[in-house]
């Protein structure tokens, strides 16, 4: 096994251990707020993956051609040593709605609190009756 | 020809009118506060857009039966997001349509008094774009954006009335539990775009019976592993947004806490648009692919086991419900399971009965949550006890309350009926799976109990005495007669119904060829080969 591949590896690995520890954080995080932070992170656990699956070790180039009319020859070259940018496309998307369902759920907590004057979740339940 | 890019752009443009409106419409309230005119601009884009998608299904069924692709920016398929509509796309499509124009026609009474319309409709011409999105999109990606605007939409509207607690309660759970199901969904879509290295639905076909577009790279990484992660994802982040056992919880709080035209359109349409795509995918993208086949058939058997566990829990549950709402969102989830099993059979008349029964079960749990929505707009409580006798009073509502029970429980002429009939039939027809049949039954014959008990309560009790005789807007009471017939009428034509429309959209959802071939002619037409 090469250092590249066990890297990668690890960093699967890594990113695998960020996702459970955020899900475990949703399901038993006792206030709202928690439950939201450990949300973001998975957001950004599942981001970071994405971006990790268009890494390249040895890609120095960032993905634009060098020509205006680019040769076969130069495209087959460009391929091997540029990064694949679509990765990278979607993550931005996936940053925008992140940011929109935070927003909503932000404001729904603050709601909450309004109404219950806490964002504890066993003290809403019990609060409700 | 020009016809076919008629009907294409009339599929491309419905989200895009949709969202344009939506943007729109808050601005233009800056202007107009009056509430007529921001009624008349929303249902004037949603008729637009019902016609459109009439447009667009009259065009697949009568014209030419081969998918329309819209390939945004002109950009060819495998590089590009396109829109690819077949005929089950354009039914489901005209469907989601026209129960939002209805359930828009339903909130101009309901909304009466209510000071935050423009929201109301801004949110709703949103959900209607995400919903049409997803089903019309031919792109994984393009997918999960859909998903989130028409999720983001879905979790506003559940907390429309925010000052009241189980709403905003609702909204949370449902919007917390709904992003981690859309973050499901977009990690699968990390690894298959790890292992086939392309991101649209007919190149992905493709890839998985060993071809592929021209442009789009080889395959990166093992075939198994990455179809099994992504669909294993996929399918638990679809079952959750589907409500299919176990993870139905959130809907008996969501949908009810919602408008009532909204829980309409989440039971009916939002619901339905989950299942469609899981139909996409384990039929047309991964069904029938040779090296996968192990993973789509116990995804298959994992959806006969859970829609059966969702319908037995769901007519339990609902026996139990003293809320009429809450009580017709548990029968959502006995007839998601349904569906769900009519999928899992993973032949042609399953699939032909789930789609029947997706569309039957649409028309019927609109109906029901927009006559419940009159019964409370009337009482003004949700609870059983304090709308004892309500129906009385309105004959008309009952009325189409008792259609949509009938209906939805499965008694003979009524749509709901034919569909179970299907899906019993393909179920005897199977080889070892037809003890199922004893599960459809008996949860028919519990939610009729369950439907009922509500229409006992609300029919047949002593009015209590304080209720006060508001009267029903005839806009509230339109769009229930006119589900109400539509339950009648389907119910009468099933046969005509199945073999002109549903049967059409089943073989379109199972050939792949076609599907991919359609894409494939955008691709040589824009690249001139």
């Amino acid at each position: 096994m090469t250092i590249e591949s066990f890297l990668q590896i690890c960093g699967y690995l890594v990113l695998a251990a960020i996702m459970a520890i955020s899900l475990y954080g949703i399901v038993k995080g006792r206030s709202l707020i928690k439950k939201l932070i450990a949300l973001t992170i998975l957001g950004d656990a599942a981001n970071a993956l994405i971006v990790y699956i268009g890494f390249r070790f040895g890609a120095k180039y960032p993905p634009v051609l060098p020509s205006l009319t680019p040769a076969p020859e130069d495209i087959s070259w460009f391929v091997s040593v540029a990064v694949d940018p679509v990765p990278q496309c979607l993550v931005i998307t996936a940053i925008v709605i992140n940011m929109a369902i935070t927003m909503f759920l932000v404001f729904t907590v603050i709601q909450v609190y309004r109404i219950y004057g806490t964002t504890m979740v066993k003290k809403i339940s019990r609060l409700r009756g | 020809m020009m016809d076919a890019s008629y009907a294409t752009l009339a599929a491309a443009l419905q989200p895009f009118i949709a969202i344009a409106a939506a943007f729109t419409l808050p601005l233009t309230s800056l202007m107009v506060k009056k509430k007529e005119a921001l009624d008349g601009f929303a249902l004037t884009v949603l008729s637009a857009n019902f016609a459109l998608s009439l447009f667009v299904f009259i065009h697949l069924y009568l014209v030419c039966d081969k998918p329309l692709v819209y390939a945004f920016g002109s950009w060819p398929p495998p590089v590009g997001i396109v829109y690819e509509v077949d005929r089950a796309g354009a039914l489901v499509g005209s469907l989601i349509s026209g129960l939002v124009l209805i359930a828009a026609v339903f909130s101009v009474g309901y909304l009466k008094g209510e000071e935050r319309v423009n929201l109301y409709y801004t949110l709703l011409l949103g959900f209607e774009a995400g919903m049409l999105g997803c089903v019309y999109t031919g792109d994984i990606f393009n997918l999960f954006v859909m998903l989130e605007v028409m999720s983001v939409a879905a979790y506003c509207l559940v907390a429309f009335h925010r000052e009241v607690p189980e709403a905003i309660e609702a909204a949370v759970k449902y919007a917390i539990v709904g992003s981690i199901a859309t973050t499901a969904y977009f990690i699968a879509i990390a690894f298959v775009y790890g292992t086939f290295g392309t991101l649209n639905m007919a190149d992905l076909a493709l890839r998985l019976r060993e071809s592929y577009m021209p442009i789009s790279a080889p395959f990166l990484g093992n075939v198994l592993l990455g179809s099994a992660l992504f669909l294993a994802l996929t399918f638990w982040a679809f079952s959750l947004k589907a409500a299919i056992a176990p993870n139905h919880f959130w809907l008996p709080d969501a949908h009810p806490a919602a408008p009532s035209p909204i829980s309409a359109l989440l039971s009916g349409a939002m619901v339905k648009v989950s299942l469609f795509a899981l139909m996409r995918y384990l039929f047309t993208i991964f069904g029938g692919a040779v090296k996968v086949a192990p993973v789509v058939q116990a995804l298959n058997y994992a959806l006969i086991l859970l829609g059966g566990v969702s319908a037995l829990i769901g007519s339990l549950l609902m026996l139990t419900q003293r809320d009429l709402k809450r009580l017709i969102a548990y029968g959502t989830i006995v007839n998601v399971g349904y569906i769900a099993m009519g999928i899992g059979l993973a032949s042609p008349s399953g699939l032909t009965a789930a789609l029947f029964h997706l569309v039957n079960h649409a028309i019927g749990k609109s109906l029901l949550f927009m006559a419940s929505g009159a019964f409370i707009h009337v009482a003004g409580a949700r609870n059983l006890d304090e709308l004892a006798g309500v129906g009385k009073r309105m004959p008309l509502v009952s009325a189409s309350y008792l259609i949509g029970a009938l209906a939805l429980a499965g008694a003979p002429p009524l749509n709901c009926f034919m569909s179970k009939l299907l899906l019993l039939v393909a179920y005897l027809e199977s080889t070892w799976l037809t003890p199922v049949v004893v599960i459809v039954v008996l949860t028919s014959a519990l939610t009729l109990m369950g439907y009922l008990k509500a229409f006992y309560h609300i029919y047949a009790r002593q009015p209590a005495a304080d209720i006060t005789s508001k009267r029903l807007p005839a806009s509230m009471l339109a769009p229930l007669l006119v589900l109400a017939s539509l339950c009648i009428l389907l119910g009468l034509t099933a046969p005509l119904f199945v073999e002109h429309v549903v049967s059409p959209a089943t073989s379109s959802l199972l050939s792949v060829q076609e599907y991919v071939s359609a894409a494939q002619s955008i691709m040589r037409m824009v690249s001139g080969g």
